[in-house]
């Protein structure tokens, strides 16, 4: 490649505001042909929002695009494609109930044609051979696992014959050793003249197969892109954080949250003297527990867990082995058939949600807007019901005491909010979950289930429910962590299981071993 | 303070869907060849101005009020039991046999037992929808406006087989007159026993909504049932009850209505009652206070409708017409408005 080759993708001045805010502020970047590039940036850095202005899903308000040096009409998706360049989404486009085939050809367009079944699997079966994906195409996508869907997504994408392709943070979904194989076929792709860029969060990933690294924060270029050999990861990070957030951040979960920590013998938080386990005592013991079929998620298979006071117990697992399932038959919401769950040393197998609720329980759970929050009532409604349903349904309470606690107990927490009465809908991800926390850890809090309780939060956000977990670990609660992203859990859990199928297949203790928890996570070690 | 102004905001909107209402009736007449002006002039007339025009009203707005709140009830727990109609024909019935079988008795044992027959009466027409609802997830819209059905039927029954009145000419099936001493209103129909079950419903229907964890939790469970029983409430209790109290106060509106101004039961009687209570809930968006006012409204327009064709020469079914546009333009604000609203504010 010589200096004069015009870019494969060329952005000039794009700037794109949602409503009042700016998702990109004049982003001007240049990215040559042939190699991989990673875009890394924060939650809210516009990653994804230049991924899709460069796909033509958003038209932005300003700014010029430009393809191998030819301008391309902005906010059209056919107008991009034409051009080759493909996007694959972070949460997979292709229709759930075709099978594999019908979903290639799918992305095909071509006009009208009688499909021949015979060779459309033929012209299938070499697409797919040319990724090296071992897929039969009468499969239908909703029964495949979840690399092979992606795998298929990409296959999908240079149908068209993309020369660039966009990749939306494709690792999220990945145990660490669909990872490795998602980067050997990228690097094949390049071999073939595609370019590639790709969206990450974590530095390592991106340090292990990127020829160019561009940060974003905060809708601006910071850097980049910077050729690999010339970056390291300590300035990288710096870079991806800002000085703003670095304060109260300490340096393991800066290393945690861009995914810049070394991937052996990651150290972990020392856990606190005061909540050293004492043997014997437990805050949560299940024992054999079955769940009854659903057809969501595999069952529960004779799990058995333990969490003492002062633990944080990690749960780590590829999204849909029965994590969510876990979570409702702790929760009393599972059809719990067979196995006996303790709560504080009592049998609470039987009890109702209510009741739980009252041994101590707290749950934050998956689903921020469904299952924490009513985004259509006030914050101090939302805030007020754990407080509701411990009193009988047919008494006296007063709304004033109640929104002036919840006043206290969101400031406490640090909640940006102009008052207790506005929607919890009109909160950032952020705010909205400190609200959940400020919520669910209260003193009378004996086990915390936290699932994937920093999704979708930027880097303050995050670290600041890292710390709240800790503290109330701290102070004597178990926890248990549920999350598919390891850096989370072996930054802040004590102890690690892994869930595979309804089943816990694996427990680690630090130092953690990626490779090993890896294997565990996608069966390679059972 | 934000609640404050979007409350006030909820208020001039609905304003305006009455004011639009009234437009659109307006442009129905003229085109009929009627004067709007004129209707206008005698809706209000006929309301309010006249000499015992507020008591009229006031007779209408009554019953309507004590059904609506319970409608607004089940509304507020995220169901839509429409069945209003048949809970207030079911209790209206169950009061009338239990009047009827202890007829003689002393009024300060019939009243009180006619009271909850009538409640239990209509409670019980709501209770089967809810527990189908809730045991097994039957669409609860379905089984209600089903049970209206049922419940006119029965009615139909009663009147001219059970307890149909010997003296009766025939022309419509009708239980026989209740004696006066077990009577709370005469044929007017406006009584302080009246005003006062009324203010009593609208303060207990005030405290639950407002001040009981029952009340909160069913406007949260309304708005998101997932969040709620992740939080460990029981949703079987939540709306089992909001069902049994709004078919009770159907049931109470039923009792009011054999016991005070009209005194028996009669097949087809009062037919618009527990629509009408529908409405006034979604135009008082579900608040207790709003659904006393919008019921005084909506009775004033009962009473009206009596009073048209005398100054206006319109058909006392005119009124519908206005009722059926509010019933549009409310339908309008939850789907179509609400989406143009969006649609201006947020370019996705």
């Amino acid at each position: 490649m010589t200096a004069a080759d015009p870019p494969a993708l060329h952005c000039r001045g794009i700037r794109v505001t949602y409503g009042e805010v700016t998702a990109l502020a004049d982003l001007d970047i240049a990215f040559a042909r042939g190699a991989i590039h990673a875009v890394v940036g924060q939650n809210g850095a516009g990653k994804t929002t230049f991924a899709r202005v460069a796909a033509g899903l958003v038209r932005p308000d300003a700014g010029s695009l430009a393809i191998d040096g030819r301008a391309l009409r902005l906010g059209r998706v056919a107008g991009a494609r034409a051009a080759g360049v493909e996007l694959v989404h972070q949460s997979f486009a292709l229709p759930p109930s075709f099978t594999v085939a019908e979903a290639l050809e799918f992305g095909a367009g071509g006009g009208i044609g009688v499909y021949s079944r015979r060779r459309l699997l033929k012209r299938c079966r070499e697409r797919l051979a040319a990724l090296d994906l071992d897929v039969d195409p009468r499969r239908r996508i909703r029964d495949l696992p979840v690399e092979v869907q992606q795998g298929v997504e990409i296959a999908r994408a240079l149908v068209t014959d993309a020369r660039l392709l966009i990749l939306d943070e494709p690792t999220a979904v990945l145990p660490p050793a669909g990872i490795e194989a998602l980067f050997e076929r990228i690097r094949s792709l390049k071999r073939h003249g595609v370019t590639v860029i790709l969206i990450l969060h974590k530095i390592r990933e991106v340090m292990a197969v990127a020829d160019t690294i561009s940060v974003l924060r905060g809708g601006r270029l910071v850097a980049g892109p910077i050729p690999r050999e010339r970056a390291d990861e300590a300035s990288v990070a710096e870079m991806i954080v800002g000085q703003a957030a670095v304060g109260p951040v300490s340096a393991d979960d800066t290393q945690a949250l861009v995914g810049a920590a070394p991937v052996r013998g990651v150290a972990t938080h020392r856990v606190p003297v005061a909540a050293s386990p004492e043997a014997g005592e437990t805050v949560l013991q299940l024992a054999d527990v079955n769940t009854a079929k659903d057809p969501e998620e595999p069952p529960l298979d004779r799990v058995s867990l333990l969490v003492r006071p002062g633990e944080v117990v990690g749960v780590a697992g590829v999204q849909g082995n029965s994590q969510r399932t876990l979570v409702k038959a702790i929760a009393g919401l599972a059809d719990v058939t067979g196995g006996d769950i303790y709560l504080n040393g009592r049998r609470a197998s039987r009890t109702s949600a209510a009741n739980r609720r009252a041994l101590g329980l707290r749950v934050i759970p998956f689903e921020r807007n469904s299952e924490g929050l009513s985004l259509t009532s006030a914050l101090w409604e939302n805030w007020s019901v754990r407080e509701l349903l411990q009193q009988p349904l047919f008494s006296f309470v007063d709304p004033a005491a109640l929104r002036r606690r919840c006043d206290e107990a969101l400031e406490t927490w640090g909640v940006r909010y102009a008052s207790a009465t506005q929607n919890a809908g009109a909160l950032s991800g952020g705010n909205a979950q400190k609200v959940i926390l400020a919520r669910e850890i209260d003193d009378d809090a004996r086990l915390i289930i936290a699932a994937q309780p920093a999704r979708g939060l930027d880097i303050g956000a995050t670290a600041f429910v890292w710390s709240a977990l800790r503290e109330a670990a701290g102070r004597g609660c178990g926890v248990l962590l549920i999350s598919s992203d390891l850096d989370e859990l072996f930054d802040v859990s004590h102890r690690l299981v892994v869930m595979l199928s309804g089943r816990i297949v694996a427990e680690f203790v630090p130092p953690y071993d990626i490779a090993a928890v890896g294997r565990a996570m996608t069966g390679a070690s059972t | 303070m934000s609640g404050i102004s979007i409350r006030a905001g909820a208020v001039i909107r609905t304003l305006a869907f009455i004011v639009l209402a009234l437009a659109l009736c307006g442009v129905v007449f003229e085109l009929a060849g009627y004067s709007a002006l004129l209707m206008l002039e005698s809706v209000v007339e006929g309301a309010f101005l006249r000499a015992g025009g507020w008591a009229q009203s006031l007779r209408w707005a009554l019953p309507l009020f004590i059904t609506a709140t319970g409608v607004a009830i089940s509304f507020r727990c995220g169901f839509f039991n429409i069945g209003a109609q048949g809970q207030f024909y079911v209790g209206a019935i169950c009061a009338a046999f239990v009047a009827d079988v202890l007829g003689g008795a002393p009024a300060a044992l019939v009243l009180p037992a006619t009271f909850l027959a009538g409640m239990a009466g209509g409670a019980l027409w709501a209770l089967w929808p809810g527990y189908l609802r809730l045991r097994s997830g039957t669409d609860e819209v379905i089984t209600t406006l089903m049970g209206n059905f049922i419940a006119a039927l029965v009615l139909v029954y009663v009147t001219s087989g059970p307890l149909k009145d010997p003296s009766g000419t025939g022309q419509q099936a009708a239980s026989p007159l209740l004696p006066a001493v077990y009577r709370i209103s005469d044929s007017q129909g406006i009584s302080p026993a009246i005003i006062g079950i009324a203010a009593a419903v609208a303060l207990a229907m005030w405290v639950l909504v407002n001040r009981t964890p029952f009340g909160m939790l069913a406007s949260l469970a309304g708005r998101n049932p997932t969040m709620v029983r992740f939080q460990g409430a029981r949703l079987w209790t939540l709306g089992l009850s909001s069902f049994l109290i709004s078919g009770g106060l159907a049931g109470l509106a039923g009792t009011i209505e054999l016991l005070g101004p009209t005194g028996r039961i009669a097949s087809g009687f009062l037919p618009g009652h527990g629509f009408t209570a529908v409405l006034i809930a979604l135009v008082a968006n579900l608040s207790v206070v709003a659904t006393a006012v919008v019921s005084m409204l909506f009775g004033g327009l009962a009473s009206a409708a009596l009073y048209l064709p005398i100054l206006a020469g319109l058909p006392a079914a005119a009124i519908d017409i206005f009722n059926a546009s509010v019933a549009l333009f409310i339908t309008a604000k939850s789907g179509l408005l609400d989406r143009l609203l969006r649609a201006a504010r947020l370019p996705t």
